[in-house]
């Protein structure tokens, strides 16, 4: 106990006892963030460490890089009229040198722990760098453009075809939830399992449909060729060409999504405070709003965030497939090319993405729910 | 009970809809049948309609219509537009669709294959450039438990018998193939030339498991192993052979081929099934005596036709050329050794002797065997049927120079014509060290245009921009023309004059002649002059409308040395090397006249064709088409360090690779083109001075500003079409036609398919022994005589029934198409009773590609 609080006349308790638990909450909270921060940072730097490693197969790679260097500045001899018609020697030494010069491009004549703590230092000060091997699709060998070239693609798509899915599941499973047993919910759970096949999958039957048989919407792509000149026309192109792929997301996860909410909500509608809002004759709408949706935010929140930051990672596949170009299939190719600084770069976006998010949850958690505490073992839900 | 009954029902549905989904392509196809009955029947009825309603005389005018010439210029369609598609299937699902005309890749499905040649609406061209092969791992091992086989050439020959390659070719590779022997191409100008040596051969080395067995058991027995229950065995164990196989491709078929004959041999065999970076470091860069692999499925690709494959023997089979341990435990004959590196370096006057070289080569690789090859690929690219376009043998519609200029819809003008290619805008574009991405070169080269044109069958040039050339070579180099444009001499010395210019300094920005860096008369192997046209200069312009001067051809002269140079402001380590290179066999070159344009070239470096030893100096540089004003903008950001030609200066200075068409570069490069601008800027002032004047600067600026105003780009050429569009994310881009472009849109038609010959041998089925013996040989092209004068050579072989060859000739010429092959009294005399084959090889002028056919008779 302080000097102050000792001096301090006992009318006057009730304030500063106030401000103590003020101040201990504040206390609390701080030292409960500073913890938090602490440890999400460790998460990040081991997560994206072995990123690192696991990219590089721990320094493998440089082997592997080595072999394709020499095999392909070799073939170049096989290829190139000038270099085969050089004296022997000259072209030998001329090979060498092209051998060097890209070994020390990539950084090869480094060892590889150096540079892997080269690439964490970098990645953590989100310092991406440049690609060793990619370029953006307009030319850049910035990180940070090829992935923020591919990211406007990619959200319009998916964000486009996720918020869909998720606010349609939603009332969908509310009102389902509503209407428990009847033939429509059994629809839905009848072809819930149809979703244990991915988007891509009916997407290819989609295209064959659509774009093959019926010939009525493209195959793939963003928009139609030639580009149209006009916004307006550019828009409606993109919207055409939108329609296959986000009816494919739709068709692979509503029916299994709209299952999952509506079992979720029902568990929620039988609780007893639901019984007797029923009994007490509140409408239907009003039970749905103050008594079923209120104690299942934390976890609509939290699927929603994940969501929004699952869209950062995009979808090889289901890119391909559509021949969208999205970050899905620009970090496919960045694996393939064992190009370092973009998949780093990529992954520790993601890490703090999903860090962050992390972080804010547990605030967001305890402004939504009274029954949650930062930083206290009081008070959380069971 | 309804409800659940309802369910069920829905149930079946969704797993019927599934089932009938999976079978789309069968629906599609009747479908596609459908409209082409249609269609057919629409026509016969409209061909009644007419004969019946109108006048006979002029249905005739209809159906025979006189034809009109085209006044078309420049390139058949008014627009190309490339999009992107990596999936070879998906890409003929939508060339059935008519959603795209051309998928310009090669493409190696046999099953896809035959899609394409069922399907009416589609066609397809043929191309060769990958070629497969086993290579052996020659080195004794040192763990001296474990015995390597193929240490011993013996048993790597025999590999050649216990292989059947007419199976892989037809059972693996579903036909797309031809079965070698040779690291020679068998559609390249080297093997047409020396095919009589290689049929022989490949007679002798036909299929023969029991010969190929007998050897193995007789070699490792006196390797001493031993056979047990039919297993080689060695210590004590048994002899693995660890075969690293190719998972990408057909190689894994092959692999595991191999592996059962070589199991069927009494070896005990370790698939390793690897993917190309899984396996490099073991076959590239392991040491060979380790013995981490035996055998390796290898792939090779080739782009252009070659005409000159002299030195791959030394590559392939030499420790000399190819700097990976695997080479270095390369041993040779000293004969074989000997051919090879005569043939590496030229070594040879005539060429009769470097005919004996290869037929030694040939011969002495097979019986070293470090390299088993196999065969061929042929691989096809499918397009709409209604699209014609020149394609290149080896490289393709993608690699093909003659693409933008013949690309058309057959008998019609103008369309937009969409071409899908595995990539777009892969790399940035810049003419002098941009993308070499095949999918970039593709629409550059159809923004460009070429002082002399490659031949796409033959590998050799034709002229294009310039009026005629000719090339003077040191006596005793074994050159020879084969088209008539080039004039070709020979002089015992080649003295360069010592006003040409040799080097470049890049402090004083000027030319270094050759008087001044040499202290003696220097001389060349070669020299090539070239003379453009009169009215060269009034008749090409480049893409924003500046007129081609002398100083674009001179700018190409200057940069393509200043790169190289370390006091140059845009000095780049990674050109040094080939500047170093390109200076070490240059000897100079003249600018001799500018009206009409006529440029001397000394150097060393030759070719055995005279077309390839032209130098014309047109401004098409490496990487794509450059004009002086753009190639400027680019170079002042260069030497500002905002940017880089190369990937590599790039890298190292940390700054964007340089774009002409995308990107942050545009920025950049507007910033150097206004500031080039407003200083009227004349690059290499102290040499350029002389061809381009202040007023000519500001104009040239201003049309570029004027063009990146309006396209959103930097790139120029002076070819049959000009960058319209470019949408990097899209993945689209598209080039429109160039109303300027000066030739006609048939210039090229001459190639529109290769003149593949076609041999028929008749004659009796039964000759007379000790009599002679006559044979007609007909050369045809779609049934009509195929001209003398176009035909290298029309040469026979004669083999009995075990393939030994009994004698060979040149057949004689009787007529346009029609030769004789005779076989003297002496010859039959000399002939066993049984039954022989013989073999006629026609070599085309025209083609690369020689033709084969054989007609078997029997001796009583």
């Amino acid at each position: 106990m302080s000097a102050e609080t000792q001096l301090a006349p006992p009318g006057a308790e009730a304030a500063p006892q106030k401000k103590s638990a003020s101040s201990n909450a504040l206390t609390r909270v701080a030292k409960y963030t500073a913890v938090r921060v602490f440890t999400l940072f460790i998460t990040i730097v081991v997560g994206v460490y072995l990123t690192v490693l696991i990219a590089n197969m721990g320094g493998f790679v440089d082997t592997i890089r080595k072999g394709e260097i020499r095999e392909s500045v070799s073939a170049r001899t096989m290829s190139d009229p000038v270099l085969r018609a050089l004296p022997p020697d000259v072209r030998a030494a001329r090979l060498e040198e092209m051998v060097r010069l890209e070994e020390e491009r990539l950084g090869l004549n480094q060892p590889f722990m150096l540079r892997s703590f080269r690439y964490l230092a970098n990645a953590l000060t989100l310092n991406l760098g440049r690609a060793q091997n990619m370029t953006s699709d307009s030319g850049s060998r910035q990180v940070r453009l090829i992935i923020l070239e591919r990211l406007p693609a990619t959200l319009v798509l998916f964000a486009t075809a996720d918020l869909i899915l998720f606010f349609s599941s939603i009332f969908i499973a509310l009102y389902l939830s509503r209407r428990y047993g009847s033939f429509l919910d059994k629809v839905i759970i009848a072809l819930a399992p149809t979703s244990a096949a991915p988007g891509w999958f009916y997407g290819i039957f989609l295209i064959v449909i659509f774009a093959a048989l019926l010939k009525v919407l493209p195959f793939g792509g963003m928009v139609g060729t030639p580009v149209p000149e006009t916004t307006v026309g550019y828009i409606l192109s993109l919207l055409e060409h939108m329609i296959l792929p986000v009816t494919a997301i739709l068709v692979s996860a509503i029916f299994i999504s709209a299952y999952s909410w509506r079992t979720f909500f029902l568990i929620y509608s039988s609780e007893d405070y639901v019984e007797m809002a029923k009994a007490k004759g509140l409408t239907d709408r009003d039970i749905e709003r103050r008594y079923v949706l209120r104690p299942t935010l934390p976890t609509i929140i939290t699927s929603f965030t994940l969501l929004l930051i699952g869209l950062w990672t995009g979808a090889p596949i289901f890119e391909t497939v559509f021949n969208w170009p999205g970050l899905g299939q620009a970090l496919f190719k960045a694996v393939g090319l064992y190009d370092t600084p973009v998949i780093v770069g990529s992954t520790v976006i993601f890490a703090y993405l999903l860090a962050i998010s992390v972080f804010l949850l547990d605030f967001i958690y305890a402004l939504v729910d009274p029954r949650v505490k930062i930083g206290g073992s009081q008070g959380r839900p069971a | 009970m309804f409800q659940k009954r309802l369910m069920a029902v829905l149930s079946l549905l969704i797993v019927l809809s599934m089932v009938l989904a999976a079978c789309t392509e069968t629906v599609e196809v009747t479908k596609e049948v459908d409209v082409i009955q249609t269609e057919i029947v629409e026509v016969v009825e409209t061909s009644i309609v007419e004969v019946q309603t109108t006048e006979l005389v002029e249905v005739i005018k209809e159906v025979t219509p006189t034809p009109v010439p085209s006044t078309r210029t420049g390139a058949w369609v008014d627009q190309l537009v490339f999009v992107e598609e990596n999936n070879a299937q998906a890409a003929v699902t939508q060339l059935q669709a008519g959603e795209i005309d051309i998928y310009a890749y090669t493409v190696s499905d046999a099953e896809l294959y035959r899609t394409v040649q069922e399907d009416s609406n589609l066609t397809y061209i043929n191309s060769v450039g990958s070629y497969n092969e086993f290579s052996f791992n020659p080195a004794v091992f040192t763990d001296e438990t474990k015995l390597n086989p193929f240490s011993n050439p013996k048993i790597r020959e025999a590999m050649n018998w216990i292989i059947d390659r007419n199976y892989m070719v037809q059972e693996i590779v579903g036909g797309l193939g031809n079965t070698k022997l040779f690291c020679l191409n068998s559609s390249f100008p080297d093997y047409a030339l020396y095919a009589d040596v290689a049929r022989a051969l490949e007679n002798q080395y036909a299929y023969n498991p029991d010969k190929g067995n007998e050897i193995i058991a007789a070699e490792m027995e006196a390797m001493g192993a031993t056979l047990e229950n039919g297993v080689w065995t060695y210590s004590g164990s048994p002899i693995v052979i660890i075969i690293i196989i190719r998972t990408e491709d057909e190689r894994m078929q092959l692999g595991d081929y191999l592996g059962t004959r070589l199991e069927a041999a009494g070896f005990t065999v370790d698939r390793q099934y690897k993917t190309r970076t899984e396996a490099s470091p073991i076959w590239v860069q392991s040491n060979p005596t380790d013995g981490l692999w035996n055998v390796y499925t290898g792939g090779w690709i080739t782009t252009a036709i070659s005409r000159d494959d002299g030195s791959n023997f030394s590559f392939f089979y030499g420790p000399y050329d190819y700097p990976i341990p695997l080479h270095q435990a390369y041993t040779n004959t000293p004969e074989f050794e000997a051919a090879y590196l005569a043939l590496r370096n030229n070594e040879f006057t005539t060429l009769e002797e470097r005919r004996e070289l290869f037929a030694t080569a040939m011969t002495l690789s097979l019986q070293d065997s470090a390299r088993v090859w196999l065969y061929d690929a042929l691989s096809f690219s499918p397009m709409r049927s209604n699209v014609s376009v020149a394609y290149d043998l080896a490289g393709a519609i993608a690699g093909s120079r003659l693409f933008g200029y013949t690309v058309r819809f057959n008998g019609q003008e103008g369309g937009v014509m969409r071409v899908a290619q595995p990539g777009v805008l892969v790399e940035p574009w810049n003419p002098i060290a941009g993308s070499n991405w095949i999918y970039d070169m593709m629409p550059i080269r159809a923004t460009g245009d070429v002082g002399v044109m490659p031949d796409p069958y033959t590998g050799l040039q034709w002229p294009q921009r310039i009026e005629s050339a000719s090339v003077v070579v040191k006596e005793g180099l074994p050159v020879g023309v084969t088209l008539d444009w080039v004039d070709l001499s020979f002089e015992t010395e080649i003295v360069v004059p010592d006003d040409a210019w040799v080097d470049w300094d890049p402090v004083n920005q000027v030319f270094i002649t050759a008087g001044e860096k040499y202290t003696q008369t220097m001389t060349a192997n070669v020299k090539s002059t070239v003379v453009y046209p009169a009215d060269l200069f009034e008749t090409i312009t480049w893409h924003d409308g500046s007129p081609l001067t002398a100083a674009d051809f001179v700018y190409g002269m200057i940069i393509g040395l200043d790169i190289g140079k370390l006091d140059s402001p845009i000095y780049d380590e990674a050109q040094a090397g080939s500047v170093e290179q390109y200076l070490g066999y240059t000897k100079g070159f003249k600018i001799v006249s500018l009206d009409p344009l006529t440029i001397e070239h000394y150097t060393d470096l030759w070719f055995l064709d005279a077309e390839l030893n032209v130098t014309t100096w047109w401004p098409t540089y490496a990487y794509g088409q450059g004009a002086w004003h753009n190639l400027t903008v680019g170079a002042l950001a260069d030497a500002a360090g905002e940017l880089a030609f190369s990937a590599d200066k790039a890298d190292a200075a940390a700054v964007e690779w340089m774009s002409f068409i995308s990107g942050p570069s545009l920025d950049i490069l507007k910033t150097y083109l206004d500031q080039a601008a407003a200083e009227t800027y004349i690059p290499y002032a102290p040499t350029l001075g002389a061809y381009i004047t202040a007023d000519e600067a500001a104009a040239r600026y201003a049309n570029l500003a004027a063009w990146y105003e309006a396209r959103n780009n930097f790139w120029l050429g002076t070819g049959p079409f000009y960058l319209y569009q470019v949408y990097p994310v899209e993945g689209t881009l598209t080039l429109q036609r160039n109303p300027n472009y000066p030739d006609m849109a048939d210039k090229w038609s001459v190639f529109g398919e290769p003149k593949l010959s076609v041999v028929e041998i008749d004659g009796a089925g039964q000759i007379t022994k000790g009599a002679e013996a006559a044979f007609d040989v007909y050369v045809t092209f779609k049934d009509e005589a195929y001209p003398a004068a176009e035909i290298f050579s029309v040469s026979y072989l004669v083999f009995d029934a075990a393939g030994t060859l009994i004698t060979q000739g040149a057949a004689e010429l009787v007529a346009d198409g029609q030769y004789a092959v005779k076989l003297s009294a002496d010859v039959t005399n000399g002939m066993a009773s049984g039954a022989y084959k013989l073999e006629v090889t026609a070599v085309s002028l025209l083609v690369a590609i020689p033709t084969f056919t054989a007609f078997e008779f029997i001796v009583p």
